[in-house]
């Protein structure tokens, strides 16, 4: 248990490569043609582990050998309690596509189907802060051309935007 | 004859530069200065001076001081406790008479009456678990800090000193003279941190079985660097940005306990009193064993040895020529290996040493990773000056000091390791290997330019890495850093900022830089122009004190590339790249003068009756007509017939837009029906007049059916949204899902 609090006393006194920063983005993009609006977000691999290991009491062991086989049930359930998307004010549901490592990098791609015409996407995202307090969750959204992004952190944890 | 002009662009550039526009009434704007992206660096830079040339080398009155130390160390690993005496002689090769003489104190940052802790925001906890808790709100400050026991002249007499936390200050009676030398001496001892549970860059590790392994750093007063930059380099450490540090010869003597393995920055001076003759047959072989490592004291051994613990003691002798620094690591539970690495004829030596612990991941890599460092970054730079460099294995540690590093990188206890845990210890060792290279002998100042030692091995340890393998995700390439220059402004810094204040260290001084770097060597200067300047800084300022500005003017000076444009965008500011394609007009040759045209041709008959026929070109395809100026060409002589390439088919004129601050390349992909591609970079410098807007035009035989900016992502573009021509339709989550499905 103590472990999970050394390491942020540890590392900022380092003088080595690890990522010492924790940003997390998620891109979204609304499809006109599929009607869906389609969600990439990426986060670090080594922080999703640890929050996901202490939060349900498991041992996800990504990209190794002894990966659990059910391991996106774990992701999408974390993803599920700490991201959330409220659609012309009306919460939705997405559904986990996939997930891809890139490195020390994990994709995840979700999409909520049945999206006609969104005039407003409000976002409420706390991933990883509850273990990582300096986290900064990063969202861009695309809607009819439109760009918006939105910067939460521990301090705000949710945003609106309007198209 | 008639003359046919052939200017294929008239229409669009004659309105826009021949013929003056009516203009409106326009309000008193405001005037401005200097404000062009490609303006040079003269009003950031320091005024070259004759200790710092304006090409980026050292002048001809470059001075730097010297400082050597001969010392004494006790370690009581019972108490955890260090006890040094060390005798200073300082040089003062500088013309200036110093009242005063400036000594780091480090240990002072976790000495209970340290400012660090004050200098951080906390907020309350809402949970904690009991032992966080109590740590926090109940423990009472340990006894960490030096205790100065003494500090003397070198006849013995006491020599007053102040302390200002992590700075003492020696009062010199007189000021020391120019040319003159001072000698002193320190006696002091403290209280060795856990690294482990207390943090640090330093300290000792704690077994179960109650072993220690001790890897110490930062443990003696040293002296602050003094230069025509800062003056004394005296800025407080508050823990984070790191140190500026004097060259000079260290002469140092450790006792640790007897059944210890010790190794240290420098040559040992006494082998046949600390190792056994077999250790020292081992030596002897993995001297000449440039294939594999060698064994000194192998996994068996170790695991023996750690059982022991004995009251008796030994001393290690180390001697080290023009260091910057002194570390060493201690335990009876090492492993130690080595091998032989040929750097350009002369044989330097690659050590690892571990606890079984680090097995079976250590004996595979380590000192493989470490000989191939050397190799690399001695390509890039200049030989390895040294006789060895070591790499120890230090939980949760990455730190650098001359010839010896502390790297992290443990399996699980029953022996298996991931991927993500092996290549992060092939990327520590060879990041802190790399160190050897910046800052411990191209030396600059860390405590106030993080990114010249850790950004340019960062970027080194690009190159490394790949070559080690192939795939090496090294996360510091252009397309790595996208993530970070999106944030919030209020979350960026630029580069060329002192590290204590910034948001986001990890990016801001490593990987941005790293990218960079690579950006330049990859695709602005190209390998060639890019290395040759990259060796001349490297050498010009090896053993010596460089600041950014001999940098930024060396890899100018020498490559002849105006470079200016980038240092400023990327280093000095927060700009990020965005470049993109704004539409695309394909147009047609035609016999028939366009509506804008002929607006023109009423407006000014005289002129277009000296041009004589034209050639037009349409944005409507069903106009095309190549008739009237494939007669023209077919008129020409059958030399110039001969000599001409083929007449156009296809005509496209695109406009490029630029929504990102940064100025860089265009490169451009172009895609032909028939599948082939082609590529064309457009220097920077075509944003040169016009920072948002500039056009190009594409002719070809073969039709195109796409343009794409920026393919391979080496600029730091972070939106390829509009990078494409036509728009994409499917995107990378299309892409992704289609290949899930199947």
């Amino acid at each position: 248990m103590k472990k999970v609090f050394i390491i942020l006393l540890v590392l900022p006194l380092l003088s080595f490569t690890l990522h010492k920063y924790y940003v997390a983005l998620t891109e979204i993009e609304y499809r006109e043609d599929t009607q869906s609006v389609q969600m990439i977000m990426n986060v670090f691999m080594d922080d999703i582990e640890l929050a996901i290991n202490k939060d349900y009491n498991t041992n996800l062991q990504i990209a190794s050998k002894n990966q659990l086989s059910n391991i996106d049930d774990y992701f999408y359930k974390y993803l599920q309690q700490h991201f959330k998307v409220i659609i012309n004010d009306q919460e939705t549901s997405y559904k986990f596509i996939g997930k891809e490592y890139d490195g020390d990098i994990i994709y995840f791609y979700l999409e909520i189907e049945n999206i006609e015409t969104p005039t407003s996407i409000e976002i409420q995202n706390d991933i990883l802060i509850e273990h990582f307090p300096d986290q900064q969750n990063l969202v861009k959204a695309t809607v009819n051309k439109k760009r918006k992004s939105l910067f939460l952190s521990s301090s705000n944890g949710k945003g609106l935007l309007k198209f | 004859m008639r003359k046919y002009s052939t200017l294929l662009f008239s229409v669009l550039f004659v309105s826009a530069s021949l013929f003056a526009q009516e203009t409106s009434k326009k309000e008193h704007q405001q005037g401005h200065t200097d404000q062009n992206k490609f303006r040079q660096l003269k009003d950031v830079l320091a005024t070259p001076n004759d200790q710092r040339t304006a090409s980026g080398a050292p002048g001809h009155a470059y001075t730097q001081q010297k400082v050597d130390y001969v010392m004494n160390l006790h370690l009581d690993e019972a108490a955890n406790k260090l006890y040094g005496e060390e005798d200073i002689t300082y040089h003062n090769n500088s013309r200036d008479h110093l009242e005063y003489l400036w000594l780091q104190l480090d240990q002072n940052v976790r000495a209970p009456d340290s400012k660090s802790p004050l200098a951080e925001s906390k907020k309350a906890s809402a949970f904690q678990t009991p032992t966080k808790f109590v740590a926090e709100n109940m423990d009472k400050p340990k006894d960490f800090g030096f205790k100065i026991e003494a500090v003397k002249y070198a006849d013995g007499r006491d020599l007053p000193h102040t302390i200002n936390r992590t700075m003492m200050r020696i009062n010199l009676p007189k000021p020391l003279a120019p040319g003159e030398i001072f000698k002193f001496k320190i006696k002091w001892n403290y209280l060795i941190n856990n690294s482990v549970e207390d943090g640090g860059r330093s300290g000792f590790e704690l077994f179960p079985d109650g072993n220690k392994n001790y890897t110490i750093a930062q443990f003696f007063p040293r002296l602050c660097v003094y230069d025509n930059v800062e003056g004394w380099q005296n800025m407080q450490f508050w823990g984070r940005s790191e140190w500026a540090l004097e060259f000079g010869d260290y002469d140092v003597k450790i006792t640790v306990p007897e059944d210890h393995i010790l190794d240290a920055t420098g040559v040992l001076q006494n082998e046949k009193d600390v190792l056994t003759k077999e250790q020292r047959n081992r030596w002897a072989k993995a001297r000449k064993s440039f294939k594999n490592p060698v064994f000194i004291v192998s996994q068996k051994e170790a695991e023996e040895n750690e059982k022991r613990g004995t009251k008796k003691t030994k001393t290690w002798h180390f001697k080290a020529n023009q260091v910057r620094d002194f570390a060493f690591a201690s335990s009876r539970k090492y492993i130690w290996d080595a091998m032989a690495v040929n750097i350009n004829g002369k044989t330097v030596m690659a050590v690892s040493l571990y606890p079984k612990e680090g097995n079976p991941l250590w004996e595979e890599h380590s000192t493989r990773v470490v000989a191939n460092t050397l190799e690399e970054y001695s390509k890039m730079t200049f030989d390895y000056p040294y006789p060895k460099a070591i790499s120890v294995h230090a939980k949760r540690q990455g730190m650098e000091y001359p010839m010896i590093s502390f790297n992290y990188g443990r399996p699980n206890p029953d022996g298996t390791y991931s991927d993500r845990v092996k290549n992060g210890m092939i990327g520590v060792i060879t990041h802190e290997i790399g160190h050897n290279f910046f800052p411990m002998i191209v030396n600059s100042d860390e405590r106030q330019w993080t990114w010249m030692d850790e950004g340019l091995n960062s970027f080194v340890e690009i190159l490394a890495e790949l070559d080690y393998d192939p795939n090496f995700n090294t996360g510091n390439l252009p397309k790595d850093i996208v993530r970070y220059m999106s944030l919030d402004q209020s979350k960026l810094s630029p580069i060329m900022s002192q590290g204590d204040y910034v948001h986001n260290f990890g990016p801001n001084a490593y990987t941005k830089p790293a990218a960079g770097l690579y950006m330049l060597r990859q695709t602005i200067m190209g390998p060639e122009l890019f290395d040759y300047a990259f060796r001349t800084y490297s050498k010009r300022w090896m053993f010596k004190h460089p600041t950014p500005a001999d940098f930024f003017r060396t890899m100018e000076d020498a490559s002849g590339m105006d470079l200016d444009w980038f240092w400023r965008g990327w280093f000095y500011t927060t700009d990020y790249t965005d470049i993109g394609i704004k539409e695309v007009k394909p147009l047609y040759v035609t016999n028939k003068p366009n509506e804008e045209t002929k607006k023109l041709q009423a407006q000014y008959p005289s002129y277009f009756a000296k041009l004589g026929k034209l050639v037009y070109l349409t944005t409507d395809k069903e106009d095309a007509d190549k008739s009237e100026v494939a007669a023209y060409i077919n008129s020409l002589p059958k030399e110039k017939k001969a000599n001409l390439k083929e007449l156009p088919q296809y005509i496209y004129e695109v406009e490029f837009e630029k929504p990102g601050g940064l100025v860089m390349p265009i490169i451009v992909e172009i895609t032909y029906a028939d599948g082939t591609k082609e590529r064309q970079t457009f220097p920077a410098q075509i944003w040169k007049k016009n920072e948002h807007q500039v056009f190009r035009v594409f002719t070809s035989s073969k039709e195109i059916k796409s343009f794409v900016v920026d393919p391979d992502l080496e600029t730091a573009d972070i939106d390829t949204s509009n990078n494409s021509w036509p728009k994409q339709t499917t995107n990378k989550f299309d892409a992704f899902k289609n290949k899930a499905k199947n």
